[in-house]
């Protein structure tokens, strides 16, 4: 903040200052006029050398500070030579005009009274001069934009010294009446004339001009050389504005004719080298047409990043480039090719030449431009409009060919070289562009699948249970590492009644938002359904029954579904295509694995038929462990799985814990295991393990130590 | 990370689709490509030869799910062949062995497309 108040205040503060050395520059000059005007028309001076002198000083400080004045308000704007060259025109016509017409005005209005002893005629003599005075100074500041223009900084001390010998020639000239001093003028004279020569030698700007400009200036130089003769002239001769003029101040009249000098030699200059230079004049506008679109286009390069909107660009500015009628893009699409962003011809047309050229270029890997005469193209008069020739052009970034730029050229046109090169330079430039294009799209593309892929872990979040339900009977943990892809892993518990618990574990086939909307759907599934329906069994049959207008032909769900039943002490379970359940008991685990297809596999008898159901009665401390294939398959770096068999001693090892013990160390060890490799897949893991009942349950228990499963274990 | 191809050979009417490498979520298209441009040349008997295959994640299911319906109308099938254990625990354990034919090698399969001819 306060650097920015400061940064305005500077700002401000240099507006101000500026305005202020502006208004000096003013006001200097209008006191040196207000005194100028006392001096020219109410005082008539004695005729001596110090009051000239006086006077003179007056009038060059006047000249001197409007020039500055001037040159302020001038340098706002940027010049422009065509502009400037009419400006010196205008104004030299302006002072011929005043020269050859103010007399017979003036002799109009104060008939033969015209006379420095009328008032009235001094008054006119005083806005003459002024006029004068005003027209002079913008011609030679025009002058100097003129020299300033396409010119390096370091030229300037040319012109200043040449302005300072100006001023000295000026100053000089009070010297008039003392003859033996003349010498001194005349060598001020001789330089400023030198400096002006050299000032005029080199005129740059020309060059930069289009054909028109040059012709127009080459018209213009020469009016104004005419005008300028016709200026010096009337103002050396003895006539009203002499006598005027020079009665004001000799030495403005002196600097009149310098300037008129000045214009007679810079135009005459300016003439031979625009005449020197129309021969070219062609070939440079081409350039400069070339320069001028280049920059363009590198300039779309950061603008333009829609992919269509580019390639229209591309075609068009190549149109322009080359002086072709037609042009395409080509890119490969989905089967062959795709002709885009088509300027000025068919589609059907483009599409007819392209693969004609195509099968020209099959064979030989072309670098650059080639043109192809189309004199032996057999289906030429299937094409709408007459072509001669078809350039093409590869579009390759990092050694990749994304595609051709195709241009095509009408009867009695042809390809030269320089056409040729510059369709190579706009491809150039046009590959990166598409590729920058491309590859924006991408990051793009990318972006989006980031947000959808963090949408989907946001829905599965909330899908999951947020905490483990509290049970009498049963400590419960649960951990979930969900992959950055979104696995499509849930669980949940439904705690039925004061008896009963249960737990379903799935596992959507398929990745990120589309799994996890089906996760959503699964769980509003047994949420519901848990209500109504007890046995695990009949819940997986009908859930498979809502899924068939859910999921579509490559998707399937694996569940297992679990009902605890706290006062039979039994543990009813069936599983729908789901890793197992392993249960933990006396040191051993048993894979309990009834057999049950996946959710969405068979919407027919075939799942109900395949699906078993099993019920075990719990011991105390039997530990059942749900989990889905993300543990089992977590990778290390070499891709290797962390495997069933590692999990499961794991457990075993860890089987007496605490189930968050347990739980923890597992995945302590997959994390150790697969810390080198990133996680593909969402890991589920849920403990759920019987306790001891607070009141000692019989021994009968413990010597029905076999479990009773009706699992087919492999 | 894991690349997975595909290549088809014919024999007569009936083609086996090798698949190699890692076939999940973003490798499935491919095999799906594979199995569309089958049936849209109008070969609908199929073997697919897994012995090259290394890991099948649930979208590499999906593929076998998407294309069956439409093979078994047009009287054809999907085979399952020389599939690893790995493999075929995955496919085991969702109950594919009820839903499609598993056999040990790609010769056992043909034979069987053969037999019912």
């Amino acid at each position: 903040m306060g650097y920015i108040e400061y940064s305005i205040r500077t700002i401000m503060d240099l507006n101000f200052r500026q305005n202020i050395v502006r208004n000096i520059k003013l006001q200097s000059f209008l006191v040196l006029s207000v005194v100028l005007f006392l001096i020219k028309i109410f005082f008539v001076l004695p005729d001596t050398f110090t009051f000239k002198f006086i006077s003179e000083l007056v009038v060059i400080l006047a000249v001197i500070s409007l020039n500055f004045y001037l040159l302020d308000l001038m340098t706002d704007k940027s010049p422009n030579a065509i502009s400037l060259v009419i400006n010196i025109g205008i104004l030299d016509a302006v002072i011929f005009f005043l020269m050859n017409f103010s007399s017979s005005l003036v002799n109009l209005l104060l008939g033969s009274s015209a006379d420095s002893s009328n008032f009235l005629y001094r008054l006119i003599s005083f806005i003459y001069s002024y006029l004068i005075i005003i027209s002079i100074s913008f011609i030679f500041l025009s002058f100097r934009e003129l020299y300033f223009l396409k010119r390096g900084k370091r030229v300037t001390t040319y012109f200043n010294t040449m302005t300072a010998f100006f001023v000295l020639f000026l100053l000089s000239t009070v010297l008039n009446d003392f003859k033996s001093l003349s010498y001194i003028k005349d060598t001020f004279y001789v330089i400023s004339i030198l400096l002006i020569a050299i000032n005029s030698a080199k005129i740059s700007w020309i060059a930069f001009l289009s054909k028109r400009d040059k012709i127009k200036t080459l018209l213009l130089s020469v009016v104004i050389e005419i005008l300028f003769v016709a200026d010096l002239i009337g103002s050396s001769g003895t006539n009203f504005h002499s006598r005027i003029f020079i009665n004001f101040s000799p030495a403005l009249n002196e600097f009149l004719q310098l300037l008129m000098i000045y214009g007679i030699i810079y135009f005459g200059v300016l003439f031979f080298t625009t005449l020197f230079h129309i021969p070219t004049a062609e070939a440079f506008d081409r350039k400069q047409k070339e320069v001028s679109s280049l920059q363009y286009f590198s300039k779309l390069i950061t603008q333009v990043l829609d992919f269509n909107d580019l390639t229209t660009t591309i075609t068009e500015i190549s149109l322009s480039a080359s002086g072709a009628n037609s042009a395409w893009i080509i890119t490969e699409g989905e089967k062959e090719f795709d002709t885009i962003a088509i300027k000025n011809i068919g589609f059907v047309d483009a599409k007819t030449l392209t693969e004609y050229i195509l099968e020209k270029i099959k064979d030989v890997k072309i670098k650059s431009t080639s043109i192809f005469n189309l004199k032996d193209f057999e289906k030429k008069e299937n094409i709408a409009e007459k072509f001669s020739s078809v350039s093409i052009t590869p579009l390759k970034s990092h050694n990749y060919l994304r595609g051709f730029l195709v241009t095509a050229k009408k009867e009695g046109l042809g390809y030269d070289e320089e056409d040729i090169r510059a369709i190579d330079t706009f491809c150039d430039y046009a590959s990166v562009s598409i590729e920058n294009s491309r590859l924006l799209e991408e990051s793009i593309e990318k972006e989006r699948l980031e947000k959808e892929l963090d949408l989907a872990r946001q829905i599965q979040r909330k899908i999951i249970p947020a905490k483990n339900p509290e049970s009498k009977r049963l400590d419960i943990s649960s951990i979930f590492i969900p992959a950055f892809e979104v696995g499509g892993d849930y669980y949940d518990f439904f705690e039925i009644s004061e008896s009963k618990m249960a737990f379903v574990i799935a596992d959507v086939s398929g990745k990120g938002i589309s799994a996890a909307f089906i996760m959503a759907e699964i769980k509003g599934i047994f949420e519901s359904l848990s209500k109504t329906i007890e046995s695990p069994k009949e819940i997986l049959i009908k859930a498979n029954q809502i899924l068939k207008g859910i999921l579509d032909n490559k998707n399937f769900v694996s569940a297992a579904y679990g009902l605890f039943d706290f006062t039979k002490k039994t543990l009813m379970l069936a599983r729908a295509g789901h890793c197992p359940i392993l249960l933990l008991r006396n040191n051993e685990y048993v894979d309990i694995r009834p057999s049950g297809l996946g959710l969405g596999l068979d919407y027919g008898n075939r799942f109900r038929e395949t699906l078993e159901e099993v019920t075990m009665d719990l011991h105390e401390n039997d530990t059942f462990v749900l989990y889905t294939d993300g543990v089992s398959e977590a990778k290390n770096a070499e891709m290797e799985d962390f495997g069933e068999r590692h999990f499961r001693k794991i457990l075993l090892n860890n089987a007496n814990k605490e189930s968050s013990e347990i739980s923890n160390s597992v995945i302590k060890e997959i994390s150790l295991f697969s810390r080198n490799n990133q996680q593909y897949d969402d890991i589920t893991l849920v403990i759920l393990k019987w306790k001891k009942e607070n009141k000692i349950d019989g021994e009968k228990e413990w010597q029905n130590s076999t479990p009773r499963l009706k699992t087919t274990v492999k | 990370m894991a690349e997975f191809n595909t290549s088809v050979k014919d024999h007569g009417e009936i083609s086996t689709v090798y698949l190699e490498g890692y076939l999940d979520a973003h490798t499935a298209p491919n095999l799906e490509e594979t199995f569309s441009k089958l049936i849209n040349n109008g070969k609908y008997k199929i073997v697919a030869n897994f012995k090259d295959l290394a890991y099948i994640s649930s979208a590499g299911l999906g593929v076998f799910m998407a294309f069956i319906e439409k093979v078994r109308e047009n009287d054809g099938d999907i085979k399952l062949s020389a599939m690893n254990d790995k493999v075929y625990n995955i496919f085991d354990l969702l109950g594919f062995p009820l839903l499609y034919e598993i056999f040990k090698t790609e010769d056992e399969a043909i034979k069987k497309f053969d037999e019912t001819k």
